[in-house]
């Protein structure tokens, strides 16, 4: 193949991005890509592209239709939507890559560990456990949890942690069963494959085989795994934060700017809920879309199927 | 099968047992405790004590756990609220009758459109029908229902005056009023079903259209409706266990759509139970999310055993 590529005539830049493009898993995964990182571009740097600051109230400008200075209008206290919703995207972002994050970790480690002891009784406890966190409905939980302990931040010596600290860790925590049984079925497919027996005639010791041959193979699906759970962990805490259990005002998140549109929903004022709604949509589209774009790539039945 | 069956069924009682535990620690330690609620801050020491021996609250954790269990198994009771006196079951069996017939409707609709879409879709792959049935599942996955609920408000009540923008009438009243009230909710919690089951319906589909038997019929010179229909009932199957799974989903984002509606639902007593920090509801209710979410879990499970022969002679 390698020969031929060099004797093949060289093609334009455009087109080798567009090849590369349709590897990753094509248009539909890169314009997920890009809604992604304008995103977290914004969040980023906040501070230089928000327009003006985000809890500052100015009252001779509440509610106030989009405009040249207000692109996104004001709201109730005269802060400026996009600025918000700027701001905003960092506590939704931190909840929902916090939650993944950890859910990974865990969910990684107690799926290699199954597999490695495939048929044992830690495999056996690890998989059931993960059975009974799997059976504990998401979304109540998460209300009914940060309900019942109240969301005042808890101090913990030098680390306070505020209330969507806690959410983040209970989502990731109930992540765990999605992540270790992906984990688990890959490996324990990869851990068949000839090169690990290979591996194991070579003498080297289950533990690495698992963590220096076997993850590296497992990780399409895991990543796969991942954008889609970041695409939820956005909608959990868009929902738990518009009850008023997330995070707290007067700091912005999508869900409580949609919390606080709610009053005027039957009012003239579209603005307040037509634009976090949009940026939560059109952020968890960006996800869904590199999502599925990455599945359809590491698919291999594509080949089969010829599409 | 029958030991597969028993065994599922077994674990799911076990987890029952189990998560209901954890949710019954959380509840009773994370919370405020009962005495100060009832008899306020400035209760003395000895009444506080009275108080806790007389509900029976000063016996270790897991003796009281087992007392709650066996009376919601034996009476089917959930508790009595130590901050309203009522029994934390009606407040539950009331709620959850219209959190039902919500999810009951959103899932009919779904279904009704999702699986002739994913039939369509799998039949035309990669023409136009494909694609939109693909951005309809993309937008359906993405945009939070609560917020296609305001949305729906603004245009549907607001500006075209269709529908009520909220509230709720109880079938008991008026089926047509009833029904007006929740076509919009229903709507907003069915989009992400449509998206997941019109999903799975054409990928089971292609699966089984790309089946030798398949096409060994299609050669046969069998009519193309009737290999239709054979492929569709191949197909169903796992589409049914991904139907009751995400039966149980439905519930947990159903709470959030009966806010934006203002329906009297399990959220309601949720809600107002987590504000006058009334434990025993708060538990009773979460507690019966869970065991509905669990027991679809297992009809997921038993249901694709049942539909599927390979999965039969397995491992149980």
């Amino acid at each position: 193949m390698s020969v031929q590529a060099d004797k093949a005539p060289r093609r334009s830049l455009g087109s080798f991005i567009a090849s590369q493009i349709e590897l990753v898993g094509g248009w539909s995964a890169a314009l997920g890509a890009l809604l992604i990182i304008v995103i977290c571009l914004a969040a980023l740097l906040a501070p230089w592209v928000a327009p003006f600051d985000p809890v500052a109230t100015d009252f001779r400008a509440r509610l106030k239709p989009p405009s040249w200075a207000h692109w996104m209008g004001t709201d109730q206290a005269g802060r400026d939507i996009m600025s918000r919703l700027i701001w905003g995207a960092r506590a939704s972002l931190k909840v929902s890559f916090g939650a993944a994050v950890i859910g990974t970790l865990l969910g990684v480690s107690l799926g290699l560990a199954a597999a490695r002891f495939r048929g044992g009784i830690v495999d056996n406890l690890i998989m059931r456990t993960v059975d009974a966190i799997a059976s504990i409905p998401l979304l109540i939980w998460a209300i009914a949890v940060i309900g019942t302990i109240g969301p005042v931040p808890i101090v913990l010596g030098p680390i306070t942690l505020q209330n969507e600290d806690k959410l983040l860790m209970l989502i990731g925590v109930l992540y765990l069963p999605m992540m270790t049984r992906v984990t688990y079925t890959v490996a324990s497919a990869e851990k068949m494959a000839d090169y690990v027996k290979a591996r194991v005639l070579q003498g080297v010791s289950q533990g690495r085989i698992m963590l220096g041959d076997v993850l590296p193979n497992c990780l399409s699906p895991i990543i796969v795994q991942v954008t889609f759970l970041i695409a939820v962990g956005l909608i959990v805490e868009a929902a738990v934060s518009f009850i008023g259990l997330g995070v707290q005002p007067p700091r912005p998140s999508w869900g409580t700017m949609l919390a606080d549109a709610r009053p005027y929903i039957l009012g003239p004022e579209w603005w307040l809920s037509f634009f976090p709604g949009l940026v939560i949509s059109l952020t968890v589209i960006g996800f869904n879309l590199l999502g599925d774009g990455l599945r359809e790539a590491a698919d291999p039945r594509r080949m089969a199927h010829g599409a | 099968m029958l030991r597969m069956i028993l065994s599922r069924a077994l674990f799911s009682v076990a987890t029952v047992v189990g998560v209901g535990l954890v949710l019954f620690l959380l509840t009773r330690s994370m919370g405020d405790s009962p005495a100060s609620i009832v008899l306020g801050a400035d209760a003395t020491l000895e009444e506080i004590a009275a108080f806790e021996v007389r509900h029976g609250l000063d016996r270790p954790i897991l003796v009281q756990y087992g007392d709650w269990l066996a009376r919601l198994v034996l009476n089917t009771d959930l508790g009595t609220s130590f901050v309203t006196g009522r029994q934390a079951g009606d407040e539950v069996s009331r709620g959850l009758l219209v959190t039902m017939e919500l999810v009951v409707l959103a899932f009919v609709f779904a279904l009704a459109v999702a699986i002739p879409f994913g039939v369509l879709a799998a039949l035309h792959r990669g023409r136009w029908i494909d694609q939109i049935s693909r951005i309809i599942a993309v937008m359906g996955l993405s945009i939070p229902g609560f917020w296609l609920g305001l949305l729906l408000i603004r245009f549907m009540s607001l500006e075209l005056g269709w529908l009520p923008p909220g509230g709720f009438v109880a079938l008991s009243e008026s089926i047509t009023g009833n029904l007006r009230t929740m076509i919009l909710p229903a709507f907003a919690l069915g989009v992400y079903q449509i998206a997941v089951i019109s999903r799975m319906m054409r990928s089971s589909m292609l699966d089984v259209l790309s089946a030798d038997h398949v096409r060994t019929a299609r050669a046969m010179g069998l009519p193309g409706y009737k290999v239709l229909l054979y492929a569709l009932r191949n197909a169903l199957g796992p589409v049914v266990s991904v139907a009751a799974l995400s039966f149980g989903y439905t519930f947990g984002w159903a709470l959030i759509i009966e806010q934006i509606f203002s329906i009297p639902g399990l959220s309601r007593s949720l809600l107002t139970a987590i504000s006058q920090r009334d434990f025993v509801l708060v538990q009773a209710v979460v507690f019966v999310f869970t065991l509905t979410f669990i027991l679809c879990n297992l009809a997921a499970d038993l249901l694709n055993v049942a539909l599927n022969p390979r999965l039969r002679g397995a491992s149980a």
